[in-house]
């Protein structure tokens, strides 16, 4: 069975509703494709960052029954996380690789 | 409650944190830390046991005792400090028979350690530990999350954290005095199972085999151990009051007994006007009560109308309401005293005393009945924790409203210009404890009345002046001109207001309260004023000014009042 971009979606935000229920409302993380996961001056922290992967991870795991690691090095997803959209992407392909 | 800003330490440094008070972690002047640590991060020798090392007691015994060293240094500057207990992941606990072994098992360790520690950090004024175990338990399989530790070195899974949040809350809550002190009771379908006025006493389900009356019963010893931790009860129900009473009285398989409820509104009026009434009657708040009821409609109502009261969500099946109960985390109090553990008694003794008042009818008759007695005391070791309590919890005859912790109000009144006083106040009805407190300050040729605080279980009884009497005694001794109070207005301290207006101090810029240093305050015939140390008006004023000092004899030949100041 491979993920949709649909179903990756959801789960992200679900992870995000996780996130946003330890944040206080000024920095709350807004649910759209355009928001930024990491930056200088928007996104979220080292912690919330690590927070947020490990609860996509946890839910990826528990949802299609594979492990899948969403911090490994690669040159060429350097920018995994620079939006909810390009995340999405990543997490596509990442998951269907593994799920084929 | 207010919102919580945080700052953390870096990683990895706890100790340097601890012991260097310039360390970044100060800089912002925190209220309160928690030092939430791994004791495989902090102690060296549990760290060379988790891996199966020889360690000896000796040697893990000496480190935990310099963390508590260095805690206990740390905690001198700062109003509350959390310590959660020391846990250790389940893989660290695989060593089957010597998990508990004497020597060299993790677990037995992992106890001792922590006993270690508590028992080193008790009676530290300003150190709270915390029990990790249950935010563990809480957190459940994945409590601790090795995807969180491995990718940021977080030990535990976001529920964990949620748990710890919420009883640190609780603790800030009730460190700065909104702790709830009093649950409002339902009683068909709450205290008992079953309408009383339909099926009588005799029918109602509480108690015998059947899960819900098991579970009621439950119910019931869980709020009759919350009036042992000084939290008070009362009905407000839609009932006929007499059929009630009469099942609260005969019913076999009632834990609570009239006695425990401090009051009660048990007629056919709207709830939230009953609790009105009854708040007002017990001189509490509105947003110190709890009100439980079974009916989502009365809780509705009672919401909308009274949105300082706390109303949880109440489950519909009884064998939760134990539960339920347990889990309301707003009953949390730093320390639990005497008076604590006695409030639900005194509650009813002062039931007893107002309906004596309603028997008399005249106040000055009824004053010089109770034979009251004021026991004042300087401020001092045995009676700081008490004090710092009611400092911090009382609202409405609070003057300044103050918030401090034990260390700091204790620091504060050794100033040699200060006093600070505690009262005890009991009369024939019985003891009400420590209730009052006064702290003066000498500034110039002025006194100023720092702290006016008295529980509202006394107030209104002639001790507001007898506390006056003692403050502005010694202010007079040390040759003071005026005495004056300040009164910081709240939203709750308007009772503190109204006594100073009719206090016989002149008012002055609205909010300040004046008395000419040249005349004494009269104590009310009525007050026994009792000393625990006969010198200790002299030896305050000497403190003060020795060549000007007054003695104590000279004070009450002075006052002109029936005062009778034991001494000893």
């Amino acid at each position: 069975m491979k993920a949709t971009r649909e179903e990756l979606l959801d789960i992200i935000y679900q992870c995000l509703d996780g996130l946003n229920e330890q944040l206080a409302n000024t920095d709350q993380i807004q649910k759209s494709m355009e928001t930024p996961l990491v930056g200088e001056r928007e996104g979220l922290d080292s912690l919330g960052l690590v927070n947020f992967v490990a609860l996509v991870e946890e839910e990826c795991a528990r949802k299609y029954g594979i492990a899948v690691s969403l911090t490994d090095p690669s040159p060429h997803e350097d920018d995994r996380f620079a939006n909810v959209g390009r995340f999405v992407d990543f997490l596509f392909q990442r998951l269907n690789n593994n799920l084929l | 409650m207010p919102a919580v800003d945080s700052v953390s330490s870096f990683h990895g440094e706890v100790f340097q944190t601890l012991l260097d008070e310039k360390a970044p972690a100060w800089s912002s002047n925190p209220d309160f830390v928690v030092v939430w640590t791994r004791p495989e991060g902090v102690l060296q020798a549990f760290r060379d046991l988790l891996s199966c090392s020889r360690v000896s007691d000796q040697d893990l015994n000496r480190e935990v005792d310099s963390y508590a060293a260095a805690l206990l240094r740390a905690s001198k500057r700062i109003r509350a400090m959390f310590v959660p207990t020391w846990v250790i992941p389940p893989f660290h606990q695989t060593q089957g028979l010597l998990d508990l072994a004497a020597s060299g098992g993790a677990a037995r360790a992992l106890m001792r350690i922590n006993v270690r520690l508590l028992e080193s950090l008790a009676g530290a004024p300003t150190i709270y530990p915390l029990w990790t175990d249950k935010w563990i338990q809480l957190g459940g399989p994945a409590a601790f999350n090795y995807r969180l530790w491995y990718l940021g070195k977080i030990p535990f899974s976001n529920e964990v954290f949620k748990a710890a949040a919420r009883d640190i809350k609780s603790a800030l809550r009730g460190l700065s005095g909104q702790a709830k002190k009093i649950v409002l009771l339902d009683l068909d379908d709450v205290l008992w199972g079953g309408i009383v006025g339909d099926a009588g006493w005799e029918g109602l389900t509480l108690g015998g085999h059947d899960p819900a009356g098991e579970a009621l019963v439950d119910f019931q010893r869980e709020l009759k151990a919350l009036t042992r931790r000084g939290i008070l009860l009362a009905i407000v129900s839609k009932n006929e009051e007499s059929v009630a009473m009469e099942a609260i009285a005969k019913h076999p398989e009632m834990v609570l007994k009239l006695v425990d409820f401090a009051g009660w509104r048990i007629n056919w009026r709207d709830k939230a006007e009953n609790i009105h009434a009854l708040m007002n009657e017990l001189n509490l708040g509105l947003d110190s009560a709890v009100f439980i009821d079974d009916s989502a409609v009365e809780r509705a109502r009672v919401r909308e109308t009274l949105p300082g009261l706390f109303v949880p969500e109440w489950p519909s099946d009884k064998r939760l309401y134990p539960r339920a109960l347990l889990s309301l985390d707003c009953f949390d109090r730093p320390s639990l005293t005497e008076e604590d553990r006695q409030r639900s008694r005194m509650s009813a003794v002062d039931r007893e005393r107002k309906r004596s008042r309603i028997d008399l009818g005249n106040l000055e008759e009824w004053l010089a009945t109770l034979n009251t007695r004021v026991r004042v005391e300087e401020l001092n070791q045995a009676n700081l924790p008490r004090a710092a309590q009611l400092l911090n919890k009382t609202n409405q005859m609070n003057l300044s409203t103050r918030r401090m912790s034990e260390v700091d109000f204790d620091a504060w009144a050794r100033e040699k210009t200060r006093r600070a006083w505690t009262f005890r106040v009991s009369d024939k009805f019985g003891d009400s404890g420590l209730t009052g407190i006064l702290s003066v300050e000498i500034d110039g040729s002025r006194a100023r009345i720092i702290d006016f605080v008295l529980s509202c279980r006394v107030m209104g009884r002639k001790i507001e002046e007898a506390m006056l009497h003692v403050g502005i005694n010694w202010a007079r001794a040390a040759r003071v001109q005026e005495v004056c109070a300040n009164y910081c207005q709240t939203p709750k301290n308007k009772p503190c207001y109204d006594f100073f207006t009719k206090s016989g101090l002149s008012c002055r810029d609205g909010n300040m309260f004046v008395w000419d240093a040249a005349k004494i305050y009269p104590l009310h015939s009525a007050i026994r004023l009792i000393s625990n140390d006969g010198s200790t008006f002299e030896k305050t004023s000497a403190d003060i000014n020795p060549s000007e000092s007054i003695r104590v004899d000279d004070h009450l030949r002075e006052s002109e009042v029936s005062a009778d100041l034991t001494h000893g």
